[in-house]
């Protein structure tokens, strides 16, 4: 028995991170007898935990619920989608794949700055938005401000937003009844060409991958054969259902529905998000519109602290891009640190995901450079180089012009702030665009500048600025000519090719100054002076000194002594080894953030 | 047993030139042959704010515990003919008369002492006295080092020390009218410290002519009361280059005033270098009974507890005082060898090395020397590599290369 079309809801919740996006979506599900009350205690802590780690959802998930209201059975498709800007692309999928949004609002914290930048994406995939507070039972709660801000920031009618407790379930259901009422039925023809969007995938060591889709037009069914249009693949649907939550095989999806299938593919890089799942003799015309491959804009190096590890490393950054196609690694040698890899991200939070997981899974010594975005660099012969480690850039006579990528930040922060925050972004090569009021207390601060600024340490300054009040989010605009040069860092005479940045002319001097006297607390006395210089090619523009080692000496080394000197002086001798050899100086592997930590604290 | 199985064939080559014997019984503590003995004396009157050694500061109520321990120790090693023996501590002085007196004869009883045996004893200066003096003088000690640390007042004040200035003159009266050796230790590089207030002190330890100079640069060792002052701030080290120039300081005003400069701290009259050191620097064996005593036999190198009521408790129980025992590789030894001789200012001359240790040092550590040569470190002076004086005053950043199989 299929499910008529009028009678199916494609949905997702959007939200700020921590404002009770889980819990809302857990007590959906358990109004809709789709989990228990001893499974939603249990999931609620669990997402708790879950949120608590990572502060953020960052797969992707759909649930298909089944609700009876008014002597209807209707379909619910709930489509999870990720909260970050970095994975904009994929939200915006997951978006494209819904006719409606819940978007809730923390009744305390109000809008902040994913708030906005998630419902402008929901608008633009033309959503029926259903405005919900979330958090109401808080003693604290100030409902009324926050539609206030709902309506002055987002322009949606505050008599439509429902409140409820996620937490309590009240409201839950008048919550369910919008989606019912609002939110109209999907389109599509079922008896149209098969057209499928891939709106998220993961990967399962049994199955290979799981592809999610919400199929457009058209019928799918078991042991069919379909065309992955992007990657030109056909392979045949050997499973193919809904989680309800718990997967559940059917015989077919059709127009307006949303499912996974498995066909058996070995590696997530065949699926690429936003492509189109059809018969598998379909041409590209049958191509759903949207699709962009992954963007990376943040790179960095990271090396195995110990070269003996590289294999190790390898394997573990081949585990996670299984899982994570939108990170690519390609190896890499630097004269300072070895063989180690470039690693790309959609962005800063991205890389920090990575990271994290190649710490809590492979428990690999790991050393990072700096992180840098993708610059594009025009050369005389009219050729575009993408540059995305400060090595690449070519030679200046070569260059004719570089261009970096610019973004548009949104701050959200009390209005007290606005001054500071002006003040950083200023400093930051920002270019004002426009401050809005929330309520009188709270404003958005919309600023254009280079994202390579903002994964310096933006991020650190707002949250210390605003004492932790602030958030931010930001879009990418598009690349745009700049005056950047390279700097290098000399150690000891030699270029220390890890330690090089590209930054704007005029911060070069202010940059290079804070690195090299970064290095000089970094890097031990020798036996010799060790000269540290900031460079723009050949040009000398900041330099430090470390004094040598003038005294240092056991007075006393008798009979009793001679063992616990031999180990005290094997022991500095083996730490001298793990640190990185640049000519005769030994850099300790923390020296490489120096470029980061420089003028800044390291973000947490 | 096994502990003592030689590990390989060099090693076992050389324990049989030199005849280490392996016990039928495992024994409390390694055996070996060796014609030097240390005995550490765990008493002080108080612990000085820079000492961090195995003493026991008070009553003297463990004397003959401690009697019947070293006797016991004896038992355990074996027996043979002696050319140095030193009693070190903590202070050999505080010892009362009887105990000494006992301890002396117990070396004799178990030992043959060569004519021209060396054989010295710390003392504290206010402990000196002409029966004490005589005591020893009669049972064949033949040095005294005396802690004098310093002839300034205030900088004995700084350093935590009891004695006065005036105990050291009347101790090195003293020592010189026995007849004795005298060996001074002294300390720069106190807290608060001048230049010229070394110098002075330098002049004044000058004018005692003793035979002999052990200067030591004040180091503030974890576990001491120096060392938590310093955390806390209420206490200023001196500064690294003042530091160097009182060391180099040092060295110019005694070679001048004609002591030799023979390894990193000591300074010695022509035939007055003590011997009993000279076998630590030179890799020999030696025995060792008291609290935190070091023996080595062949690359055995066992440590006593260093807490004088174990010690006591286990020696007299019967049970092993060894507290660390190591076995070094051959290879080990041979490096800790070079850089034990190369702290002596004679250095080390690669052929006699190498027919000991079966290599020369610019085998062993081709890479190292040759940077440390390049860099001025190290230098080749009459056919033996020895450190110049900037790699002297650096040497501790030079040893962990010369240890690494890599050098």
């Amino acid at each position: 028995m299929s499910q008529p079309i009028e009678l199916i809801r494609n949905f997702c919740i959007i939200a700020h991170v921590d404002h009770g996006k889980s819990t809302l979506a857990d007590r959906i599900l358990l109004a809709t007898g789709a989990i228990s009350e001893r499974e939603f205690r249990e999931q609620f802590l669990d997402d708790l935990e879950l949120e608590r780690q990572r502060g953020i959802t960052i797969k992707a998930r759909a649930v298909t619920l089944h609700w009876d209201y008014q002597g209807q059975r209707y379909e619910l498709n709930l489509i999870d989608t990720p909260g970050h800007v970095d994975f904009h692309y994929e939200v915006s999928r997951s978006l494209a794949c819904c006719e409606g949004a819940l978007l809730l609002v923390d009744a305390f914290q109000g809008v902040e700055a994913q708030t906005v930048a998630n419902t402008y994406a929901a608008l633009e995939q033309d959503l029926t938005i259903i405005p919900v507070i979330n958090k109401i039972d808080l003693k604290h709660a100030r409902v009324e401000e926050v539609l206030q801000e709902v309506e002055q920031s987002l322009g949606l009618d505050p008599s439509e937003a429902i409140l409820c407790s996620a937490k309590t379930g009240q409201g839950v259901s008048e919550v369910l009844q919008a989606v019912v009422e609002r939110i109209p039925p999907p389109q599509g023809d079922p008896q149209a060409a098969l057209q499928a969007m891939i709106f998220d995938s993961h990967y399962d060591t049994y199955r290979g991958a799981i592809t999610y889709v919400r199929v457009v037009n058209g019928r799918i069914r078991r042991r069919q054969r379909v065309r992955l249009l992007k990657a030109g693949t056909v392979h045949e649907v050997q499973e193919l259902g809904c989680f309800t939550p718990a997967p559940t095989p059917k015989e077919e999806l059709h127009a307006g529905q949303v499912g996974y299938l498995i066909c058996n593919i070995k590696s997530l890089s065949e699926v690429h998000i936003g492509d189109t799942v059809s018969t598998a003799d379909a041409g590209p015309e049958l191509a759903l519109p949207g699709y962009q491959p992954p963007k990376r804009m943040v790179y960095c190096g990271l090396y195995p602290a110990d070269g003996e590890d590289y294999q190790e490393l390898r394997d573990a950054l081949e585990r996670l891009s299984i899982n994570d196609p939108s990170f690519e690694f390609v190896p890499e040698t630097s004269d300072a640190l070895g063989f180690g890899f470039r690693c790309g991200f959609l962005g800063l939070l991205h890389m920090e995901i990575i990271q994290q997981r190649l710490e809590q899974e492979a428990q690999l010594d790991l050393v990072q450079t700096a992180p840098t975005v993708t610059y594009e660099v025009l050369t005389r012969d009219g050729r575009v180089h993408r540059i995305t480690n400060p090595q690449q850039m070519p030679d200046p006579g070569q260059i004719q012009e570089v261009r970096q990528p610019m973004v548009r930040v949104s701050f959200v922060l009390p209005a007290e702030y606005i001054g500071p925050i002006m003040k950083l972004c200023t400093q930051r090569r920002g270019r004002f665009v426009r401050t809005e009021y929330l309520s009188p207390t709270r404003a958005i601060v919309v600023v254009d500048m280079p994202l390579a600024e903002v994964i310096y340490d933006l991020y650190d300054r707002l949250k210390s600025i605003t004492h932790g009040y602030g958030t931010m989010d930001y879009e990418l605009l598009g690349y745009e000519p700049a005056d950047l040069v390279k700097l290098d860092i000399l150690v000891g005479g030699k270029r220390v090719d890890a330690l090089s940045v590209i930054c704007h002319r005029e911060d070069a001097y202010r940059r290079g100054k804070a690195i090299v006297g970064k290095l000089k607390q970094e890097i031990d006395r020798h036996l010799f002076d060790v000269v540290i210089q900031a460079a723009i090619g050949s040009r000398v523009i900041a330099r430090e000194t470390i004094p040598a080692i003038r005294k240092n000496v056991t007075a006393k080394c008798y009979g009793g002594d001679i063992t616990r000197k031999r180990k005290l002086w094997a022991k500095q001798r083996e730490g001298k080894k793990r640190m990185k050899s640049i000519g005769q100086v030994d850099i300790p592997q923390r020296a490489f953030l120096a470029v980061l930590d420089a003028g800044a604290q390291k973000r947490k | 047993m096994s502990r003592l199985a030689p590990s390989n064939p060099c090693q076992d080559r050389t324990f049989g030139a030199q005849g280490a014997v392996v016990p039928q019984e495992p024994l409390p503590l390694a055996q070996g042959r060796a014609d030097a003995l240390y005995v550490h004396v765990p008493f002080c009157d108080h612990r000085c704010g820079y000492c961090n050694f195995a003493v026991w500061v008070g009553s003297k109520e463990l004397e003959p515990a401690l009697n019947r321990a070293w006797e016991q120790e004896a038992r355990w090693t074996l027996p043979g003919r002696l050319t140095t023996v030193y009693f070190g501590g903590g202070t050999p002085s505080r010892l009362s008369l009887p105990a000494m007196e006992r301890l002396l004869k117990l070396v004799h009883q178990h030992f043959d002492l060569v004519p021209e045996c060396e054989w010295t004893v710390e003392a504290n200066p206010q402990d000196v006295t002409p029966q004490w003096l005589e005591l020893l003088r009669e049972h064949g000690v033949t040095r005294i080092s005396l802690g004098a640390q310093s002839f300034l007042p205030q900088k004995l004040q700084a350093l935590d020390r009891r004695h006065q200035v005036e105990h050291i003159w009347r101790a090195v009266e003293l020592v010189q009218q026995a007849g004795l050796v005298l060996s001074l230790d002294l300390i720069f590089a106190a807290p608060g410290e001048s230049l010229a207030q070394w110098v002075q002190d330098l002049h004044c330890a000058i004018r005692t002519g003793a035979e002999h100079f052990s200067v030591y640069g004040l180091t503030i060792e974890r576990g001491t009361r120096f060392w938590s002052l310093r955390r806390r701030g209420l206490l200023q080290e001196v500064p690294e280059e003042l530091q160097a120039q009182m060391y180099e300081t040092t060295l110019d005003h005694l070679a001048q005033a004609g002591w030799q400069h023979y390894e990193v701290s000591n300074f010695a009259r022509p035939g007055f270098q003590c011997q009993h050191n000279l076998k630590y620097w030179h890799a020999k064996d030696y025995h060792a009974w008291g609290p935190g005593a070091a023996r080595h036999y062949q690359g055995i190198r066992q440590t006593n507890h260093p807490s004088t009521t174990t010690y006591l408790k286990r020696v007299l129980g019967g049970r092993s005082p060894v507290w660390h025992s190591e076995r070094l590789s051959w290879e080990t030894r041979r490096r800790e060898a070079l850089v034990l001789g190369l702290r002596t200012t004679a250095g080390v001359h690669p052929e006699e090395f190498a027919a000991r240790w079966g290599a020369t040092p610019q085998e062993l550590a081709p890479q190292a020397l040759e940077n440390f040569l390049r860099q001025g470190l190290l230098t080749w002076h009459q056919g033996r590599l020895r450190l110049t004086r900037r790699g002297l005053l650096v040497s501790d950043s030079i040893w962990g290369e010369l240890l690494d199989e890599e050098g």
